[in-house]
């Protein structure tokens, strides 16, 4: 009786742990993120399911232009894990920092879009997206600047023109022209 | 005739109420009504737990809604967070990619 308990129990889980696995396919903090936040003098951490995004989209005011896009636009989406480390001076963290979480979210999926890196003050910004039959399915951004870091993870089908509808939030109207003004740069050249 | 009138005669004829029938009266009357308040008492406290009941379940509910909203919000807040993280990142990448194709252009 008892082995026949726990076989129900291991086939039980052994169903469900795709299950879960598709529930969340946000990742893991990275191993670095818990010592930059122990550096950094404030944090602010975002972590999103498609639940949770289903969730929030149901409180935003579809009134408000913004709050509309923005419904639209995280209503498909299957996740947003955004970290954002500030720091009370420059130097509280390494490229080797950078490059560890550049490779913990950076899987052969990803695409480079930006990689724009700004030599004498040793900003950066990489920006990836993940295309499935040439459409994007996930962002990544990667920002540095001396006294702050900031993570971005959107996964699911992103629409830029829903993107660009976002005016009311500072750049990410911005965001829509990405696409066009990396293909404008990769044509004369440019090395970011 | 005479027969008739023996019956009347009877009939008529006082005659003393059974012992303790006053007794088994009175009984029976407070019989009645204790019966009649007890059951007046109970569906006092069926009325009494029904509203107590309707007023915890729709405290419950207002409470887990207002919970809900509470959760809702601070949802809604940090989509808006995330997405304003997001949207400083792409600005300030966007302002040094002019700043250099300004510079490169002059």
């Amino acid at each position: 009786m008892k082995h026949r308990i726990a076989i129900f129990v291991l086939g039980a889980a052994a169903m469900a742990a795709p299950l879960l696995a598709q529930n969340s396919p946000l990742p893991l903090p990275a191993p670095v993120e818990k010592e930059l936040a122990a550096r950094a003098t404030n944090v602010t951490e975002v972590t999103l399911d498609k639940n949770m995004l289903g969730f929030a989209a149901k409180f935003m005011n579809g009134k408000d232009k913004d709050e509309a896009a923005t419904r639209q636009l995280i209503e498909g989406l299957d996740g947003i894990y955004v970290r954002d480390y500030e720091f009370d001076k420059p130097g509280q963290y390494s490229m080797v920092d950078i490059e560890q979480l550049r490779k913990y979210f950076e899987t052969s999926e990803w695409s480079p879009m930006v990689r724009e890196r700004e030599r004498k003050t040793g900003e950066s910004t990489d920006v990836m997206v993940k295309l499935v039959n040439g459409e994007t399915h996930g962002m990544f951004i990667l920002d540095a600047e001396p006294k702050e870091l900031s993570i971005v993870l959107i996964l699911g089908p992103i629409r830029m023109d829903q993107l660009g509808a976002l005016k009311g939030l500072g750049g990410l109207g911005a965001l829509g022209n990405i696409q066009s003004d990396t293909k404008s740069k990769d044509k004369t050249g440019g090395d970011h | 005739m005479d027969e008739f009138e023996r019956e009347l005669r009877q009939a008529f004829e006082r005659r003393p109420a059974p012992p303790g029938l006053k007794r088994r009266l009175m009984e029976q009357r407070n019989r009645g009504r204790t019966q009649r308040l007890h059951r007046r008492v109970v569906w006092g406290e069926r009325l009494a737990a029904s509203v107590v009941l309707a007023g915890v379940l729709g405290g419950a509910l207002v409470w887990r809604h207002a919970k809900e909203v509470r959760k809702g919000q601070a949802a809604r807040e940090q989509v808006l967070t995330a997405l304003r993280i997001t949207s400083h990142a792409l600005h300030d990448m966007n302002a040094r990619l002019a700043a250099r194709n300004s510079a490169s252009q002059e």
